[in-house]
């Protein structure tokens, strides 16, 4: 269904926004031409069961939430040898040509109502640079939100056979009274035969609302991975997905959250599979505690052309506390036979033998049961390149536990 | 004669395929007003309260919108009511079926004849009913069930006879018409169907069967099966169904209501073989209480379009359901099909098994949904579905739902999809075995969990369908 179009937002707004930032006209026309598809676009899709609708986004009071002149955010950003990594307002000053022709060209502004939002407000955000045969390690963003609303648009280019290992950090700086609303786009163009991994940790405070969508699209031989960590917010709405279209390209999506109190986590991840000899693997794990609620929806699509596919997707909930929900749902899609496919999904609780051997080796309760929900987390610590980014999510789970 | 024998002594073809001249007693006009369902109540000499049910499901049923916003829905524009006949009394003379095959029409009986009911009837049940358009023409159960109070009968008598007992529980707690649009439909136009009572305690030891056949072109079936067993009581009940293929579409919509009371088991079986012009649209549900079993078992051969998710309520501590479904899909088959359950007690526990097969251009989707209430605790789910696919045209989707409201659970899903492993084939060449052969001898491996839940007769009955389904197709 569609929203309304929040009356604090205008052709002027929009303007406004985009001569503040002294941006060239092509850009000022992408973000009117988003705005004024606003008004028609629905929110995201939702999975929808008798009696029950996953994630309630129409709750959302836009009106309320987006205050699009007075964004604020404070962003770190460490570059690698022979990379650029630059602001968006830089980027447009060096790489005005490279900005233009891929910025909108994975995740189309028109293709919701949070996508062409964020096309319309955005004021902060990166653009990654690795040019033809550069290993970019350990580029890192950290970002504070420091009003009501935010909106940040990122874009990543590989070149052929460059690589590139990205972390990006996402935390409340200045407190804002209030519920917050922050929205993330993350564009990732995968050149010929190159490696990108993105990293993305997100501890918002527990008054903001959170939506991010991540996209890739692979070339020959390409690889993209994910690594999406969400910790804070209020409500999660995450989309994380890849599109294989190179010939023998790969991408893994490997996700970890851990709700308390009354956070919603409704977390994504999809990939298209449509060329030749690629390979899938979706690993997500989530821990559950007081009345959080999560919502996992996988797709494996396999289409028409995409011979000689293989493709994986585990899902893994843990459930701390009997007032927590777990809503889980791992789809397969397939259109051609040369596949094989698999998909599973478990909920369930600490294992009670595990916990009673830790205890009979006078290990005690809490510390036993907090061992065994950081073990689980272990096979998505290891899918993390990045050291500082382990350690970072491996704290923030700590942290949560005690 | 074995009805192995028999099975191949008929020309499989034959056996399902035949068309017979329409000939009716009593028929309505296409399309549904209220005037049609007052008619049908009429020509069926119901109670009041049957006829205001029916009315009630109408106005359900136009009030709905079509189902449309599922994920990657079968196509259900060609379904419009007002192109059907939903009601054709086929021309006997006594109302309720006989109970002598030689009693029926030469037509009917040659119909029930080749379709092998009246063998299987000798050797392995406890009670056959045979549907013929829309209502039940031969009804039969061996006296030793009827002296222990057992029940089965068809629907229409049973509204008569057993009225209050069919008052309580038809379409009240189990399936309400306002459950979904072709509920709605089944509620104000059903004609025909089971009923079956098992009193407390009692084993039916041999299955009893009912057998839809639909003939005419362009009609509806919408037949209505309520079964009732008491604490303690067990019993397995199959049903078949076909229908001659039409160039226009037939709708068959059935309902099926099932009461599991405590510690007792029902199988449902279901071997289900519609014309590829047929839409199978069907509302199965059980309500299971303490300790009760419910087994689904459904192999989904035939149709155009199937939509089709067998429902287990767990209600009561300890109840336990478990599913084994099969689709095949060939050229032009949209086989939607899964299972849905609810555990809303505690230590409950469910199991579904999956298996589908689709080739030259089919698509099977696995949809399910597994709901586990808040305080059903120490409950366990298992679901499994598993894939095969044949050729590049065809299509395998799966597509399950679970939520969880409760931490004291034990949830698992696993699924894999593949090709036929050529390895595999070629082992059973090398053994003397041709590609038909070795690839048919994999899939009747691959169903082997279904066919081992059915009577020796019906696994014969279904692995010659697969057989049929994958003659000279093969590439």
């Amino acid at each position: 269904m569609s929203v309304q179009v929040p009356a604090s937002i205008s052709a002027e707004t929009v303007e406004e926004i985009s001569a503040q930032r002294d941006e060239p006209d092509w850009l000022l026309e992408h973000r009117l031409t988003a705005l004024s598809a606003l008004d028609g676009l629905d929110l995201p899709d939702v999975i929808q069961t008798p009696g029950r609708r996953w994630t309630n986004l129409e709750a959302l009071d836009f009106e309320q939430l987006v205050d699009p002149l007075n964004q604020s955010d404070e962003t770190e950003r460490v570059d690698a040898e022979g990379a650029s990594v630059l602001s968006f307002v830089e980027a447009l000053d060096t790489h005005e040509e490279l900005v233009r022709e891929h910025f909108g060209s994975i995740v189309d502004p028109e293709e919701n109502y949070l996508t062409a939002l964020s096309a319309a407000l955005f004021t902060t955000g990166t653009v990654i640079y690795v040019p033809e045969g550069v290993d970019a390690e350990d580029i890192t963003i950290r970002a504070e939100m420091n009003s009501r609303s935010l909106f940040s648009q990122t874009l990543v280019i590989t070149e052929k056979s460059s690589s590139a290992t990205i972390l990006e950090s996402i935390e409340t700086g200045t407190a804002v009274t209030d519920d917050r609303f922050f929205s993330n786009i993350v564009e990732v163009v995968a050149g010929e035969n190159s490696y990108v991994q993105f990293g993305s940790l997100q501890n918002l405070d527990e008054e903001t609302y959170h939506v991010t969508l991540k996209r890739a699209v692979t070339d020959t031989y390409a690889t993209a991975n994910w690594i999406e960590g969400n910790i804070g917010s209020r409500l999660t709405r995450s989309d994380v997905e890849t599109k294989l279209n190179g010939d023998g390209s790969e991408t893994k999506i490997v996700g970890a959250f851990f709700g308390h109190n009354d956070q919603h986590l409704d977390v994504n991840a999809r990939v298209w599979h449509r060329a030749e000899h690629t390979t899938a693997d979706l690993v997500t794990r989530g821990v559950l505690d007081d009345v959080a609620r999560s919502v996992y929806e996988g797709v494996q699509d396999v289409g028409e052309g995409a011979w000689n596919t293989s493709s994986y997707q585990r899902e893994n909930t843990l459930m701390l506390s009997d007032e927590s929900e777990a809503d889980a749902s791992p789809k397969l899609i397939i259109k051609n036979h040369d596949t094989e496919a698999s998909h599973s999904a478990t909920v369930g609780q600490v294992d009670q033998e595990d916990l009673l051997y830790m205890m009979s080796r006078a290990i005690d309760f809490q510390t036993a049961r907090n061992m065994l929900v950081e073990g689980f987390f272990v096979p998505v610590f290891e899918e993390i390149d990045v050291d500082a980014f382990r350690e970072d999510l491996s704290d923030l789970v700590i942290a949560r536990l005690n | 004669m074995s009805s192995e024998e028999h099975l191949k002594q008929t020309d499989t073809e034959a056996r399902f395929e035949f068309k017979k001249e329409e000939a009716s007693a009593f028929k309505t006009e296409k399309g549904l007003t209220e005037e049609t369902v007052r008619v049908i109540s009429d020509d069926k000499d119901e109670p009041e309260w049957m006829l205001q049910r029916r009315l009630r499901a109408l106005k359900h049923f136009q009030n709905m919108p079509m189902p449309t916003d599922w994920p990657e829905i079968p196509d259900l524009s060609e379904v419009d009511v007002a192109e059907i006949v939903p009601y054709i009394r086929p021309d006997i003379d006594v109302r309720g079926g006989v109970d002598d095959w030689t009693d029926l029409p030469e037509d009917i009986k040659d119909t029930f004849d080749k379709l092998g009911i009246p063998e299987a009837e000798k050797n392995a049940l406890s009670g056959v009913g045979a549907q013929y358009e829309s209502e039940i023409v031969y009804q039969n159960m061996q006296e030793q069930w009827e002296e222990k109070g057992v029940i089965f009968c068809d629907m229409d008598k049973a509204v008569r006879d057993h009225e209050e007992i069919v008052k309580e529980y038809f379409m009240t707690k189990c399936v309400p018409p306002s459950d979904n649009k072709f509920a709605a439909l089944h509620g104000a136009i059903w004609s025909g169907g089971s009923f079956v009572y098992v009193p407390e305690d009692t084993t039916v030891e041999m299955p009893i069967q009912a057998y839809f056949r639909m003939n005419s072109e362009g009609m509806g079936q919408f037949e209505h099966t309520l079964i009732i067993a008491e604490k303690g009581s067990e019993v397995h009940y199959i049903e078949g169904c076909s229908a001659p293929k039409y160039s226009a579409f037939n709708l068959h919509s059935g309902g099926v209501e099932v009461f599991v009371k405590e510690n007792a088991h029902v199988q449902y079986s279901t071997v289900q073989n519609w014309s590829k012009s047929t839409y199978n649209l069907n509302t199965k549900r059980a309500i299971v209480e303490k300790n009760g079993r419910m087994e689904w078992i459904s192999g989904s051969m035939g149709s155009k379009a199937t939509m089709l998710y067998p429902a287990s309520i767990l209600k009561g501590r300890g109840a336990s359901d478990n599913h084994i479904t099969i689709a095949f899909a060939g050229e032009g088959q949209n086989i939607d099909t899964g299972a849905k359950v609810y555990h809303n007690a505690p230590e409950t526990k469910s199991t579904i098994e999956s298996k589908s097969i689709s080739k030259d251009g089919g698509r099977t989707n696995y949809r399910g949904l597994v709901h586990i209430a808040d305080g059903a605790y120490d409950s366990s789910t298992a679901v499994e579905c598993d894939a095969l696919m044949f050729d590049n045209e065809s299509i395998s989707d799966t597509m399950p739902y679970m939520e969880i409201n409760e931490s004291r659970v034990d949830v698992a899903h696993e699924a894999t999809v593949g090709k036929i492993g050529d390895e595999d084939i070629f082992y059973l060449q090398s053994r003397g075995l041709d590609d038909d052969d070795a690839k048919q001898m994999i899939v009747s491996g691959f169903i082997e969990p279904l066919t081992e839940e059915l009577p020796i007769e019906y696994a014969v009955e279904l692995n010659r369908l697969v057989e049929l389904e994958m003659e000279g197709s093969l590439g």
